[in-house]
Formats: C-alpha cells, structure tokens, sequence
C-alpha cells in the first residue's frame, strides 16, 4: 500500500515537473537555431508577388536565411530596429530584429550586403521576418 | 467646345493624385489582451501596416498573425496552432472608412475623435464592425490609436471547456501607428 502511495507521488511529481518545464519552456535561441534554408531577398519577395499562398505553404514559420543589400534601418522609439532588405521594387523583405537577443550591432549602411536569418511570418506589403539575428 | 473639354478632363484626371494623398506605415503596432480569472494573457505585433487615404478617409489595416510575440513560447505555440491557426490563415485585416470625416480635418493639425465602421476580417471570418479611435495631425504625419474588444466566438475561435478560466472571450485591443504620407502614388 506504502508502496503504491510513492509510486503515485513519483508520478504526480514527474508530470508536475513535466507540466512547469513546458510551461516556462524558452523561446527558440535564435543566435544558436539552424535555418531551415537560405534563399535571396529579391528571389523571397519574387516568389510571394506571384503567388502567396504557394510562397506561404513553402516559407510560412519556416526559419530562413535571407541575403540582399540594405535598403534602409529603422529604430523606433521603443528600440524595435528593422532593417528593409532591397528587391528592386517598392517593397522588400521587411526584418524586425529579435528582442530577446543580443546584436553585435543594430547599425546598417544601406547598400551593404547582409544575411539576416529569422521566422518568416508571411507577405504584409513586404515580406516580413519577426526574431532575426544576423549571421556572419 | 469638345476641344477645351477634353483638356478640362485631361487636368482633372492629372490633378486627381495630388488631391488623393495616402498615408502609409508599416510599424503599427498591434496589443492585444486577455483578461481571465486564472491568467492574463498579452502578445504584440510592431509590424502592422495601414493606409489611409485622406480624400475619401478610407482606411485598410493589416498584420500577420505570425508575428506576434507572447511572453512564454508554449503560448505563442497554442495561439498559433489551437486558436488562429494561423498557417491557414496568416493574416487579420480591417478595412473601413471613418464615418465622420467632416469632424476630422487631416490638413490641421490637432486631435480628432474619429468614428470608423468597416469589416474585420479574424481567422478567415468577416464581421461589421464599429471602432472608435484618436488621429492626431502633426508634423505632417497622422497618428492614430484605438482600443476596442473582440470577443473570441464572432470569429469561430473554439476555446475549449478547461481553458475558460485561462483565455478570456473578450480580446482587448490596442492600435498605435504613425502614418505618414505615402512617397509614391501606388
């Protein structure tokens, strides 16, 4: 009987444990996360202009790795930074950067080329990406 | 006659641009929160977008379900894959018109009350509906805040039975965003 008794409260120890370690499970370490794939700015927003939801089902929350040159950097008063990667149109591939990590840096020169890798959360005018860091 | 018509057209159909400035931003900053008896909930998107065209106070709103940010990672999971699934439908729009633009004038500068009725589009269900928020005019930008509910059950988001006390039906949101005028006539 004593026996079942701390069979069960091993149990119900475990699953709290379980419970409390999903529960305040971290968010994704964006600086150590592999991309899933690597592709070109230009190409990204190509492929959303033509048709969304097939872009959508391929890139949608995927992590990915995108290249192109700076356009332009946002800081907004809050610190939220924003770096608009260029692909020959009026809009591009809109990168917010992550708040949860530390930046080497949050300064860009326009025209420079840069890889920002980060989750692709779908086609708002541009093609944004939320949580990036900048890979080297 | 035909002649200097045809030239009146041809101005009016140039001019027409100037008279129809749009004001554009893609930093709005979407809150919302949920205020249930055992947990609060509370998630943020900075990467809004809204344009407003000022001759006719015609507005449309958007962002991506994706992109917002909630404290605790199993949460964001929840919301995403449970509530909105938001693979299915990415994104939440409105688009409305401010029904009283003549107490709005966008070319003075100062804070207007503005009443704007519209559809409201949430995990792929339209609904009317009426919001009411403050467009400040200033430094030749428009800023505009609004707070409004939506409750969970006009857009078919099922919570289930044991997380009633946990997400509330009522989803408080908050708008903020600074328009500015649009460079190009697109």
């Amino acid at each position: 009987m004593k026996r079942i008794i701390y069979l069960l409260l091993a149990v119900a120890f475990a699953g709290g444990a379980i419970g409390y370690y999903l529960w305040n499970k971290p968010h994704v370490d964006m600086q150590s996360a592999k991309a899933d794939l690597a592709i070109d700015a230009a190409a990204l927003f190509n492929e959303y202009s033509a048709d969304e939801t097939a872009a959508n089902a391929k890139y949608l929350d995927k992590m990915i790795a995108v290249s192109g040159k700076v356009k332009e950097t946002t800081k907004a008063e809050d610190g939220t930074v924003k770096v608009s990667l260029n692909t020959g149109s009026d809009f591009g591939v809109l990168c917010e950067l992550d708040p949860l990590s530390k930046h080497p840096r949050t300064e860009f020169t326009e025209g420079e080329t840069v890889t920002f890798k980060g989750n692709c959360t779908g086609l708002n005018f541009d093609v944004q990406l939320t949580r990036c860091v900048e890979v080297k | 006659m035909q002649k200097r018509f045809l030239l009146f057209a041809a101005l009016i159909a140039f001019s027409a641009p100037a008279f129809s400035q749009k004001f554009f931003t893609r930093d709005a900053k979407v809150k919302f929160f949920s205020d249930a008896s055992m947990e609060k909930i509370e998630a943020v998107s900075k990467s809004g977008t809204a344009v407003l065209d000022a001759a006719s106070g015609a507005m449309e709103w958007k962002v991506l379900i994706k992109g917002f940010l909630f404290e605790k990672a199993l949460m964001q999971e929840h919301f995403n894959e449970n509530y909105m699934e938001s693979s299915k439908y990415p994104d939440a729009t409105f688009k409305g018109s401010i029904t009283n633009f003549s107490d709005v004038n966008l070319n003075k500068d100062g804070a207007y009350q503005a009443k704007v009725k519209g559809k409201m589009k949430i995990h792929g269900v339209e609904k009317d509906m009426e919001v009411s928020g403050t467009i400040t005019v200033g430094d030749g930008a428009l800023k505009i805040s609004s707070e409004f509910t939506v409750k969970c059950t006009d857009f078919n988001i099922k919570i289930e039975a044991a997380k009633v006390a946990n997400i509330s039906n009522d989803i408080k949101i908050t708008v903020d965003a600074t328009l500015n005028p649009m460079k190009k006539g697109n």
